[in-house]
This record gives C-alpha cells, sequence and structure tokens, in this order.
C-alpha cells in the first residue's frame, strides 16, 4: 500500500521528487569526488615517500650475514628482506624490511631483529609511511594530520550537505502533511509513516546516488588526470600521479553518501510523523505568517504587491531556505574566487612575471654542486640562443656593523631600533646583521664589475648598500636608502665576514664597491629581514675564505638569459640543449620562464574551473529548489491567490507580485555578496597594496555579472512556469474548497 | 454492555490570560449498540469531545476508557494502534487519500495492521455503503456523497468498537444527507455498530436513539428517545 502510494505522488508531483533527485545526485557527486580525491592524494603521497624515502616498512641497522637473512625472508609475514647498499656505505649496514601486511610491522619487526642478532634500539621504522596505513608507533610523536584532516573536511562536507539538502526533503514531505494525518487518523503509527517516507527517499535517491557516486568516481579521476597534464612534469620534485580507485573507497563513499543522504530524509520525516492527527490533518499546506511582519521596502517600492510578496516570502522562509542559502553561498563563492584570481593575477604579473621579464628565461637547480667546482657555465654561455648564462651559489654569513658605519638616511628611521632580535644581535656598540653571500661565476662576477663601472677583480665583493624604509610597509613600492656611509677615508675598505653561529671565525673581503645595482638573477633579497646587508662575491675568492666561513648551499643556480623576446618554442629548444649538456653529470632541475606563465596560467584556469564547477553545483541546488517550491505554489497558494482575486487583484497585479518574489529571490544573493565582495576586496587591496585604478581595469565584472544573470535567469523562469500554472485555477473551484478545513 | 465511559473529562487550550476550557467535566456513559448524537452549537466542545475519544487529542485531566482501554494513558504509536483498531472515524469532508483508488482507500486500516480483509465481510459492508461498482475509481471521480460512504466504509472494515462521525453530513445536500444517515442507522442495526455522531443539524439528531447536548463544555441534557426504523 505504502509503495503505490509512495509511486502515485512520485509520478503526480515530478517537480517535487525532481528537487529530491537532484539534491541527492548532487550530495552523492560532491562526496565521492571529495573521497576520490582524497584516496588518490592519499595514493600520491604514499607514492611520494616511497620515492623519495623508498617503500620499506622498518629496517635493521647493524651487520647481518647471509644465513640471518635468508632466516628473516623466510619470516612468514616478511614478504622481502634487502640490504640497503646505498645506505650501507656511509654507515653501518641497513636491511630494509618489506612486510605482507603493513599491521605486522610493529609486532614483527622486534622478533626478526631478535633472530637476527639485532638490538631493539637498532631497529627503524618508516613512520610516515606508517602512518599513511594509520599505524602508529607509540615512539612516533610528530603529528600526522593527513587523515584526521580527510576525516574532518568528508565529515564538515557531510554536515554542510545535511543542513542544505534537508530542506528539499522538507518541502516534498511537508507537501502531504494533511495525507499523513489522515492515515494518521485511521491508525498509521509514526514509525509507519516515517518508514514510509524514508522509503519513499530511498526509492527516488537510489539511482541519482548510484549515479552521482559514479561521476563522482570519473571526476576524482579525470582531475588527478587534468592535474598531471597542468603539472605533470614542470614542478620540481613532484611525480606524475597514477590515478586510482580502490573498492573499500567506493564503500566508504557509498556508506557516507547514504547516511548523509538518509539523515537529511531522516530529519523531516521525523518532525512529521511526529505531528498528531490532529495538527495534520488541518494542515492545509497553506503558507501562514506567525506574526504579523511589515515590508517597507517593497511597499514604498511596489506598492501593495510589494507588500503581499514580502509577506508572502517571509511565509515561505522556511521553504526557501536551501534556495536562499545555496544561492547566496554560491554567488559569494563565485565573486570571492573572481576577485581572489584577478588580484592574485595582477600581484604574481607584476612580483613575478613582470619583474623578472628580463632576468631569467630558463633557470638550471644544480644538486649538490658547488660554484667554483662548476665548469660547464662557459659551454652553456656559448649555446647558440643564449644571451647570457650566470652560474652562482648562496651563502649565509654575518656582519657587524657599527653606528659610525650607518648612513644618515639610515639613522633617520631609527637605525636598528626597530630591528626585530633574531634579525640584528646588538654586540658591544655594534649589531651582527646577516650578510648574505651570492657568489658568482668569475665571469659573472667580472661583467658584473664592469657593469657597475669598475675595474674587475675577483678578490673582492661588491656590497648592496641599500635598505628598505622600514617604517614603509608597501612592500609592492619599497622605498630604499643607503645602507652605510661611503668610505671617504682614502683607505681601501674591507668587510670583516663571520660564520654563522660561530662569529669569531672571519675572513676579511676587500669591498670593490658599494652599490644600488643588482645583477639580473632571479632572487629576491632582504625580504624578510630589512637588516641584510647582501655580498655578491666572486668564485674564485669565495673557494678561498669558504674555510671560514662555510655555510654555503648544496645547490647551485645558472641563471640563463636567451635571445630577446625569444618564443616558447624556442626556449625549449634551449632548456633542452643545456640539459643534454649538463645532466649526464649533474643531477638538474630546470624551469623556463614562458611555460612556467603558461602554466602558472593553466593552473589558476584550472582551478577557477574547479571551484566554479563547485560555485555552479551549489547554485544548482538552490535553483532546483526554487523550482521544487515554485512548481508546488499551484496546492500551496491557490487560495491565497484565489483570495487576492476575489477581492479585485488583476492577474495584472498577481503577475507583479511573482516577479518581485523572483526579484527578492534572485536579488538578494547579490545584495548580500556585492557590498561583502566590496569591503573584502578592498581590505585585499589594502593589504597587497594594489591599486584600486589597476584592480577595476581588471575587475572580473562580466563573469560576475554573467552568473548574477543566469542566477536570475534561472529564478525567472521556475516562477514563469509558476504563473502559468496558477493562471489555470479556477476562483469559484479554489474558494468553495477553502471552506474544507 | 458498557463500550465508552468518560469521567470528568477536561480539556484546556492556551495558558494564562489565553485560557479555553473546551470541555469543562464531561461524564458520559455509552453502551454497546447504542447511537448516541451529541448535538451543540458552534465552539460547544462537541469536536473536541470527539478527538479525545478518537484518541488524536488528550483530555487536560479525567478518564476516557473505551472498550477497556484508557486513552489518556496511551503514547503515540499505541494511540494509532487504538484508532486504527477499535474506532473509525468519519469526517465531515471524508478525508480520503486522493491517490490511492476506494478499495485501497477502504482496506487502508487493515493494511496497516498488514491483515488480509475478510471477503466476504468487506463485500457486504461495500453492498451495503452501495459503492461495490466504484471500487477502482480515485476518490476525485465520486461524488461527495459517494466520498462519504468510502469513509464509512473505511472506518467500518475494522470492525470497531466505535464509530465516530463528525458532522458526515455537512458537506452533503439534502438526498446525500438523507442516505448517509440511513446507511450508520443501517450499519447500527444490522452490524451492531455503536456509533457516536456529532451535529448541529438537530433534524440530523432525531434518527439517533439518544441526544446528549452540550454547552460550554459541559452535558445540559441527555435524552433517550424512540426512533423510527429503516424502510
Amino acid at each position: 500500500m505504502w509503495k503505490e502510494y509512495s509511486s502515485d505522488y512520485r509520478k503526480n508531483n515530478p517537480a517535487s521528487s525532481l528537487s529530491v533527485r537532484i539534491s541527492a545526485f548532487i550530495s552523492a557527486l560532491l562526496l565521492s569526488l571529495l573521497c576520490g580525491l582524497f584516496y588518490n592524494m592519499w595514493k600520491y603521497e604514499v607514492e611520494r615517500i616511497a620515492l623519495e624515502d623508498g617503500a620499506w616498512q622498518s629496517r635493521l641497522v647493524g651487520e647481518i650475514d647471509n644465513e640471518a637473512l635468508e632466516s628473516i625472508r623466510n619470516f612468514a609475514t616478511i614478504k622481502d628482506a634487502v640490504i640497503n647498499e646505498k645506505k650501507s656505505q656511509d654507515e653501518e649496514t641497513i636491511t630494509d624490511l618489506y612486510f605482507y601486511d603493513y599491521r605486522d610491522v610493529l609486532k614483527d619487526t622486534p622478533r626478526i631483529a631478535e633472530l637476527a642478532g639485532i638490538p631493539a634500539e637498532k631497529t627503524l621504522y618508516h613512520h610516515q609511511l606508517l602512518a599513511m596505513y594509520l599505524i602508529r608507533d607509540p615512539q612516533d610523536t610528530a603529528p600526522r594530520l593527513l587523515f584526521p584532516l580527510f576525516i574532518l573536511i568528508t565529515l564538515m562536507a557531510s554536515f554542510s550537505l545535511v543542513v542544505i539538502i534537508h530542506n528539499s526533503f522538507a518541502v516534498s514531505m511537508n507537501a502531504r502533511i494533511h495525507q499523513f494525518g489522515i492515515f494518521s487518523s485511521i491508525g498509521a503509527t509514526p514509525k509507519q509513516i516515517r518508514a514510509c517516507l524514508l522509503q519513499e527517499a530511498a526509492s527516488l535517491c537510489a539511482l541519482p546516488l548510484v549515479t552521482g557516486n559514479l561521476l563522482g568516481i570519473a571526476g576524482a579521476v579525470g582531475l588527478m588526470l587534468l592535474t598531471n597534464v597542468l603539472l605533470g612534469s614542470d614542478i620540481p620534485g613532484r611525480h606524475e600521479a597514477a590515478p586510482g580507485y580502490h573498492p573499500l573507497v567506493f564503500l566508504v563513499t557509498l556508506l557516507l553518501t547514504l547516511a548523509t543522504i538518509w539523515i537529511s530524509a531522516w530529519l523531516p520525516a521525523r518532525k512529521l510523523s511526529r505531528l498528531t492527527p490532529l495538527e495534520a490533518i488541518r494542515n492545509t499546506g497553506e503558507l501562514q505568517l506567525k506574526r504579523r511582519k511589515k515590508s517597507p521596502v517593497l511597499s514604498l517600492l511596489f506598492g501593495v504587491e510589494g507588500e503581499l510578496a514580502g509577506n508572502a516570502l517571509r511565509a515561505q522562509r522556511k521553504a526557501l531556505r536551501t534556495a536562499s542559502l545555496s544561492l547566496v553561498f554560491s554567488f559569494m563563492a563565485f565573486t570571492a574566487m573572481q576577485c581572489f584570481f584577478s588580484l592574485s593575477g595582477i600581484s604574481t604579473r607584476e612580483t613575478y612575471f613582470e619583474k623578472y621579464q628580463d632576468a631569467w628565461d630558463i633557470y638550471i637547480t644544480l644538486k649538490d654542486v658547488q660554484v667554483e667546482n662548476f665548469p660547464e657555465t662557459e659551454n652553456v654561455r656559448t649555446l647558440a640562443g643564449v644571451r647570457s648564462a650566470i652560474a652562482y651559489q648562496k651563502a649565509s654569513a654575518k656582519r657587524l656593523i657599527t653606528e659610525a658605519e650607518l648612513s644618515e638616511e639610515m639613522k633617520s628611521f631609527g637605525g636598528f631600533s626597530q630591528a626585530p632580535g633574531h634579525y640584528v644581535t646588538p654586540a658591544d656598540g655594534c649589531w651582527l646583521v646577516n650578510a648574505p653571500l651570492m657568489i658568482l661565476d668569475d665571469n659573472s662576477f667580472s661583467a658584473y664589475c664592469e657593469q657597475l663601472g669598475i675595474v674587475p677583480r675577483l678578490d673582492g665583493a661588491v656590497i648592496i648598500n641599500q635598505i628598505r624604509d622600514v617604517t614603509n610597509p608597501d612592500f609592492r613600492h619599497p622605498v630604499y636608502s643607503p645602507y652605510l656611509k661611503k668610505d671617504n677615508t682614502g683607505e681601501a675598505p674591507v668587510s670583516i665576514l663571520r660564520q654563522s653561529g660561530s662569529e669569531e671565525l672571519t675572513a676579511e673581503v676587500p669591498v670593490l664597491a658599494y652599490t644600488e645595482q643588482l645583477p639580473a638573477l632571479r632572487e629576491e633579497y632582504a625580504t624578510l629581514n630589512y637588516y641584510e646587508l647582501v655580498h655578491f662575491l666572486p668564485a674564485s675568492l669565495w673557494k678561498e675564505i669558504k674555510g671560514q666561513l662555510g655555510n654555503a648551499e648544496n645547490e647551485a643556480y645558472i641563471c640563463v638569459l636567451g635571445t630577446e623576446n625569444a618564443s616558447l618554442e624556442e626556449l625549449n629548444d634551449l632548456q633542452s640543449r643545456i640539459g643534454t649538456l649538463i645532466s649526464p653529470t649533474y643531477t638538474v632541475e630546470s624551469e623556463n620562464r614562458i611555460q612556467e606563465y603558461e602554466t602558472n596560467n593553466t593552473q589558476i584556469q584550472g582551478m577557477k574551473v574547479g571551484f566554479g564547477g563547485f560555485c555552479v553545483l551549489l547554485a544548482v541546488i538552490g535553483i532546483g529548489n526554487v523550482f521544487s517550491n515554485t512548481l508546488g505554489f499551484v496546492r500551496q497558494r491557490k487560495r491565497e491567490f484565489a483570495r487576492y482575486m476575489s477581492v479585485g487583484l488583476t492577474p495584472a497585479s498577481l503577475r507583479k507580485m511573482f516577479c518581485i518574489e523572483a526579484l527578492v529571490l534572485a536579488g538578494r544573493p547579490i545584495l548580500v555578496t556585492l557590498p561583502l565582495s566590496a569591503i573584502g576586496v578592498g581590505l585585499m587591496l589594502k593589504m597587497s597594496y594594489v591599486a584600486p585604478a589597476e584592480f577595476l581595469a581588471e575587475a572580473p565584472l562580466v563573469p560576475i555579472a554573467l552568473f548574477m544573470l543566469a542566477i536570475l535567469a534561472c529564478v525567472a523562469l521556475g516562477y514563469s512556469l509558476a504563473w502559468r500554472n496558477m493562471r489555470k485555477i479556477n476562483l469559484a473551484e479554489v474558494l468553495r474548497d477553502d471552506t474544507m478545513m | 454492555m458498557e463500550i465508552l465511559k468518560c469521567q470528568g473529562i477536561r480539556k484546556v487550550y492556551g495558558t494564562g490570560t489565553n485560557q479555553v476550557t473546551a470541555l469543562d467535566g464531561i461524564d458520559l456513559s455509552v453502551a454497546k449498540g447504542e447511537f448516541v448524537a451529541i448535538v451543540g452549537s458552534s465552539g460547544s466542545g462537541k469536536s473536541t469531545l470527539l478527538h479525545i475519544l478518537g484518541s488524536v487529542d488528550k483530555p487536560t485531566a479525567g478518564k476516557a476508557i473505551i472498550d477497556g482501554t484508557d486513552l489518556s494513558g496511551l503514547n503515540q504509536t499505541q494511540a494509532a494502534i487504538f484508532r486504527r483498531r477499535k474506532v473509525g472515524l468519519v469526517y465531515q469532508f471524508y478525508n480520503l487519500i486522493p491517490t490511492l483508488t476506494v478499495r485501497k482507500n477502504i482496506l487502508m486500516p487493515l493494511a496497516l495492521d498488514k491483515k488480509k480483509p475478510n471477503q466476504e465481510y468487506f463485500e457486504k459492508v461495500v453492498h451495503t455503503l452501495g459503492i461495490s461498482d466504484r471500487l477502482d475509481a480515485l476518490p476525485n471521480q465520486l461524488s461527495g456523497g459517494q466520498q462519504q460512504r468510502v469513509a464509512i466504509a473505511r472506518s467500518l472494515i475494522y470492525r470497531p468498537a466505535l464509530l465516530l462521525a463528525d458532522e458526515p453530513t455537512g458537506n452533503l445536500d439534502q438526498k446525500n444527507s438523507r442516505e448517509i444517515m440511513d446507511m450508520l442507522k443501517l450499519s447500527n442495526r444490522s452490524l451492531e455498530q455503536t456509533i457516536l455522531l456529532i451535529t448541529h443539524d438537530e433534524k440530523v439528531a432525531l434518527e439517533a436513539e439518544r441526544i446528549i447536548t452540550i454547552q460550554d463544555g459541559r452535558i445540559i441534557s441527555d435524552d433517550r428517545r424512540e426512533v423510527k426504523t429503516l424502510s
């Protein structure tokens, strides 16, 4: 009987069923997408750990003979035991253990160590990898937040969906309160009514749930593939993701989706089943206002129709809550995203791409290379299409600065009085500051000297004699002043550099020049610590003093500038030729400016599409709710309209009421979002020091307007369909029916 | 045999200054097979009494016992099962499920109990009520009188201890009202069905063998009388 009742209802109320189906589909799609992405992120992380540190699960450190190794291999839970030749070179012998089942690692490793005669303290566990399988060693105190984060985000998503979609179920269920009152009056128990509603929800949601889940999986795999296309080989240190899926993830997603939809359906079903037959049977489904409300703005703008529309909207407030929330959130999220990406685009372009436009085209990172021992720079420089190539390495040192050395400008903004203690340390009337060392290959250093107009020498340093006005926080338009006073004593100036951490170790280097001119490198100086005194040195000098100073980084770089206005193809070709030249001998990572620019643009487009898709989905939930509500108007509001008509409201006035309601519903997201966005953008502009005019010139007005119009059009369509249905009502019939309850 | 007993039933709605006493100490006893009409003006409390007897509402004080069951002690589920098995409710506006056929509407109380109908009794009821040829129709394909007959058939299908009818002829024309009253009397006589009819129409009330008048929530008269037998 219930089945027949439900199927009849579904047949006769397709709009209401459609809204429930859309809600279920979107919930399943989003949750499945989320779980699929989480699974792939987890998988990627496991692969990354295996690539970087190896896929071993535990290690034995100590001598193991072949016989013991064979015994370990024969251990029931051991898949393989391998001597790690690479790691064993520097230290003791290291044996990597691989288990069939990760759950056996903590239990069996101590037993295996004992078998091999290795003391317990010489066993190591791959905590990072084990944590990915939720196996935690009590000894591992590091926070492993990946899983808790996944679970938290998923639960939050599920909770948000319940909040958003339960109203769709409520609208469909509340439409039949009167009927359930009849059922109740002839003896249906609350449990039977609840079961009927939940069964109905289950049959409505079964197909959307499965479809949504499957599309979510496809979406997750698709997004991973897209990520590969966008980021594939361009991000240093990134490996290509192999998208995948696991039946267990499907099961968990299915259960989570079921739970989300079930709770969403259960909440209104429970409420409805708890109504007494009297309450239910007296419910006409008509919209009621609990107390008198005024709509002064609508009354003022649209007269009596405005007031009536305002009251009707208030009476529908609960039914339209999903629509209002979804539309406001979607429009707000869309606007925020567009503004954020525009602003971020302007910022990245100015601070990165435009700033370094003439500094580099190809950028090579050389692993484990000392610049003074790197002879290939000349070969790179002589490659066709290379305008310049500078090899350099960074090192850190300290330097003492006396009061007398400070420039007048530096003193005028307080000297070191505002310097944080971890950047500048006072010492006997002096200040110890960081002195980053930029070690250029000799030829590049000589060229730099020529650029500065001084005689090239390889036994001295050039000091960047500038400091940002620390009282001016505008990082985009910094004001620089001389840091140190020019030495007017006539003596050859020297800079005494000190080793970081062991300041008693010093190296005295002649100062060839104090300058504000920088060599064209893709580097930023004194960004966090404004008080750094940057020194440029030739590699030959570094070779002599590195014993005293040390602290050179393990990586060296080559900054290559190609021909003017080189195309992407030319840069790709040059990049490949440089790779052929260097990579057989050195471990290198290489970047290409135009490629990076394009990748950055594609990434932003990808993010925009992904996030925009989410906003559209959110809007679809809202629009679905608007449609389910407006298509239920004939049942819900025919008496209201019949009464209006009976006192002389013309069809044109009723249509005007509909238009006002649609306008308010679609206009609310705009009215809420625009001022908030203006405030948000204002704050962002202030924080990023982008001029308002500059932002306005590139403000994403068109996409925001299109999104706004799409919402407006959909809501208008929903109301126009409702109006078409309402026009068919028979005044006499409806008014007669009015006496029913 | 006493089928219904009310002792000091009181029903108060609202609180404080908004308090309204709908029933104020109703004592009532109805024997099995009686046909009782409760009359009173609008707002006298007769519908409240019917709702309490139909276990769709609860008294503020007092007891209502139907067929040995004290209604005041029932929870929501027990009350629903009680309604299903012990009382049949007939409303002025039929309250049929519009999407179910006449047959399904009538059999609904049994279906809720997952019980199979007694085909012979079903036939008898629908035949007696004159709706045997409309069993596959939907409620909106029937006239008002026919819909009320379906509602009566539904209320009788479980052979309830008490049939409660709230203005069953209030929405019908004279001819249909006459027919419905005849049906109720017939079921009272032939099925020994106890009936409690609520009406404000004196002519309808005169069809009952006992007329109880309620005013301001109190019984002001209880008259037994001889009625004409059905022709």
